[in-house]
């Protein structure tokens, strides 16, 4: 190496202190707690040997330090960078909690900051894995205000990139609002929490013992609070994950969805479509069976699968181009829309129109979940939110009633009315304003009351109603439905509805914004 | 494309109900169950799907749902639950799993009000996660309420024809 003389010297001097400061001490460390170290998941994320870090050397500004400087520490806590993820463009920051515990110092922040705003030059994915102690107390208000400039700059990409974050350690404090502002969140379970304040802090204020995990753990946030969309039992289940999830989206919101050249042998037309629901109206399915039947085979990846679970959302493919689909679940709940469902949903919505990926709604709905709790907690505004990212997505949208379709609930659940591009039907379809039992007793509250054997009567007036009123055929001719179709010919029918809508444009009228109830 | 990792020679497959097997990649036509090694041969074809052949039988397979390592299988139209681990993966999950017996007790609650259509379970039964534990009948939709556990019933808090409130106890199940 002498021909570049000692210049290059001091460069290698360099390369040495940088790979020194992994030592084989912090790596055990982190390996013991079952996480995996900055660099590691960088590497299982991206196509090998695509990776390019930027500034690796930066150094940790020298604010505080009266407190006690840290160790020289290159990359300031933080691998930042670009990559490809399937031959395509990403940009990533990894939180390294082997140096100064990941915390976010200024230099940190603006490492972050320099990748985010450049995935929004280049129309590139981003992609945060955080694993970090919070702000550095150290560095005082220069850390607090590097993160608002982190949170500025994700709603600033939001719409325009899809912004995922992976949490693989803690996040606390005002930390966990930049993966919330993004649009997805990956958790890894039993090594990730998540909490605006953490167990310390409860104890001290409101005397409750309550470990991370409970508090705030992966189950918690992916069952619960819905905060977690996709969790995984370990590092590298969870990075494949996100590695396959990004394979349904584009880059950005001026592309399409990257279409799969993968095999697809589900049948076109399939018989097995016609006895998945059952004949008895009271009898739940799984709704995920028809779904599977639809989409490419195993091509169909589920989204906040634990949230909710009475409302599925989730990315499939169709001749290897991109859907999204929200079908009721009569599985769970009957299938009933309640605040979590139409939440998940209507977020669900807005992900799909911000980036082209048409909509496709499979319905069997037996109306709001009524009670106390529910009205109490703002089912009005929350179901609200449901009809306003349906009918505000510009995106192809498609209905199919599998077959409940009453009251409120028809009507949010992509309509004809509310701009649905296709409204199909299946026979077993049953539309109309309330069930058979409710409409019956109040249609028909004198003769019920004057007769001798009301029961008898009722169910002779429920079988009538559901023959004469709640079915598919009224709709059908009455041109709120485009067609009822055979269940096995449904496949065809969304290609062909799809194909047909794919160069879909609606002119949206020149606004700041509309006020979705949120 | 895939990152660069070393590559792995050996890979098990645990089933919900906690048995153990292990492969080896690339798969060879024997695989290892209890200490036995057993000729067999995983075949796809256009007339019979993927199935196994063993002793000159099919035995059909059927995928019907996968999430990540998670798959879900119809062996002889019988389901079965597995996870795929690697080595790695296996060493992790005892170092995570000690300390953390789930044992206690976990208390089913109505998700809905609504009414208890049956009971399908009795005080000291044993019931493996999946399983269900009442009907209830809310929406008009009759609802599986299953246990998210396996373990022993130690309380049945309803009988049929009760109307329960949501949040009102149903069981309580002793995790085994």
């Amino acid at each position: 190496m002498d021909i570049n003389g000692k210049y290059f010297k001091s460069f290698l001097e360099r390369e040495e202190a940088f790979r020194k400061q992994y030592s084989a001490e912090r790596i055990r460390k982190q390996h013991s707690k079952g996480k995996l170290t900055a660099h590691e998941r960088i590497a299982l994320l991206f196509d090998s040997g695509t990776f390019e870090e930027i500034d690796a050397y930066v150094t940790p500004s020298d604010q505080g330090v009266e407190f006690g400087k840290v160790d020289l520490a290159y990359g300031d806590g933080v691998v930042t960078g670009h990559g490809m993820i399937d031959g395509r463009l990403v940009f990533a920051f990894a939180q390294d909690f082997t140096i100064m515990g990941g915390s976010l110092g200024i230099v940190h922040a603006r490492k972050i900051a320099k990748v985010q705003e450049m995935a929004l030059k280049m129309g590139a994915p981003f992609i945060g894995i955080n694993d970090s102690g919070g702000a550095r107390i150290q560095e005082g208000i220069a850390s607090l205000n590097g993160y608002a400039v982190i949170f500025n700059n994700i709603i600033q990409s939001s719409g325009i990139i899809p912004q995922i974050s992976v949490i693989m350690g803690p996040a606390a404090g005002g930390a966990v609002y930049a993966p919330a502002l993004t649009d997805w969140v990956f958790m890894t379970s039993h090594t990730s929490y998540m909490f605006v304040t953490g167990p310390n802090v409860v104890r001290e204020v409101l005397n409750e013992e309550i470990t991370s995990e409970d508090l705030g753990g992966a189950e918690v946030h992916a069952r619960n609070s819905g905060v977690a969309n996709m969790i995984y039992e370990d590092e590298e289940n969870t990075i494949i994950a996100v590695r396959k999830f990004l394979s349904y989206l584009p880059s950005n919101n001026l592309e399409n969805p990257p279409v799969s050249a993968s095999q697809n042998d589900t049948p076109d037309f399939n018989p097995k479509l016609r006895d998945i629901v059952p004949d008895d109206p009271n009898k739940a399915y799984d709704v995920r069976d028809i779904i599977n039947n639809l989409v490419d085979r195993n091509s169909f990846f589920e989204t906040s699968e634990l949230f909710a679970p009475n409302m599925i959302t989730g990315f499939g493919r169709m001749e290897g181009r991109t859907i999204g689909i929200v079908a009721n679940q009569p599985k769970v709940l009957a299938g009933v829309l309640d605040i979590d469902s139409s939440t998940k949903g209507a977020r669900f919505i807005r992900f799909c129109d911000a980036f082209n990926i048409p909509i496709l709604t499979l319905e069997d709905v037996p109306g709001f979940l009524p009670g106390k709790d529910q009205e109490h907690s703002g089912i009005i505004r929350h179901g609200a939110k449901l009809l306003f990212a349906y009918a505000e997505a510009s995106v192809p949208r498609i209905t199919v009633i599998l077959r409940k379709a009453y009251g409120g609930a028809y009507i949010v659940m992509n309509s004809k009315g509310m701009g649905g591009d296709f409204n199909f039907a299946w026979p077993s379809a049953e539309i109309a304003v309330m069930g058979p039992d409710g409409a019956v007793a109040i249609l028909y509250r004198r003769e019920l009351a004057e007769s001798k054997d009301p029961a008898a009567l009722k169910k002779e007036l429920v079988k009538k109603y559901r023959e004469k009123v709640a079915n598919p055929f009224i709709a059908d001719e009455k041109g709120y439905i485009d067609e009822v179709i055979d269940p096995a010919q449904t496949r065809r029918k969304l290609l062909s509805a799809f194909s047909a809508l794919s160069n879909k444009s609606v002119k949206v009228p020149s606004r700041k914004h509309g006020n979705m109830p949120l | 494309m895939k990152p660069d990792k070393p590559s792995i020679k050996k890979l098990y497959a645990l089933s919900t109900e906690g048995h153990k097997f292990s492969f080896s990649l690339p798969l060879k036509n024997v695989i290892r169950v209890n200490g036995r090694d057993y000729n067999i041969e995983l075949r796809e074809d256009e007339k019979y799907g993927i199935h196994i052949l063993w002793k000159n039988r099919r035995y059909p397979v059927e995928i019907v749902r996968t999430k990540q390592n998670r798959y879900e299988i119809l062996f002889n139209d019988i389901g079965h639950i597995f996870t795929v681990e690697t080595p790695i993966s296996m060493q992790r999950k005892k170092v995570l799993g000690a300390g953390r017996s789930k044992s206690g007790t976990l208390t089913v609650r109505a998700p809905m009000p609504g009414k208890i259509i049956d009971v399908l379970v009795r005080e000291n039964a044993e019931v493996i996660k999946g399983e269900a534990l009442v009907i209830l009948e809310a929406m008009k939709m009759q609802n599986e309420i299953q246990s998210v556990v396996s373990g022993r019933v130690t309380r049945v808090g309803v009988k049929a024809g009760q109307n329960v409130m949501k949040d009102d106890m149903l069981a309580e199940i002793t995790v085994k």
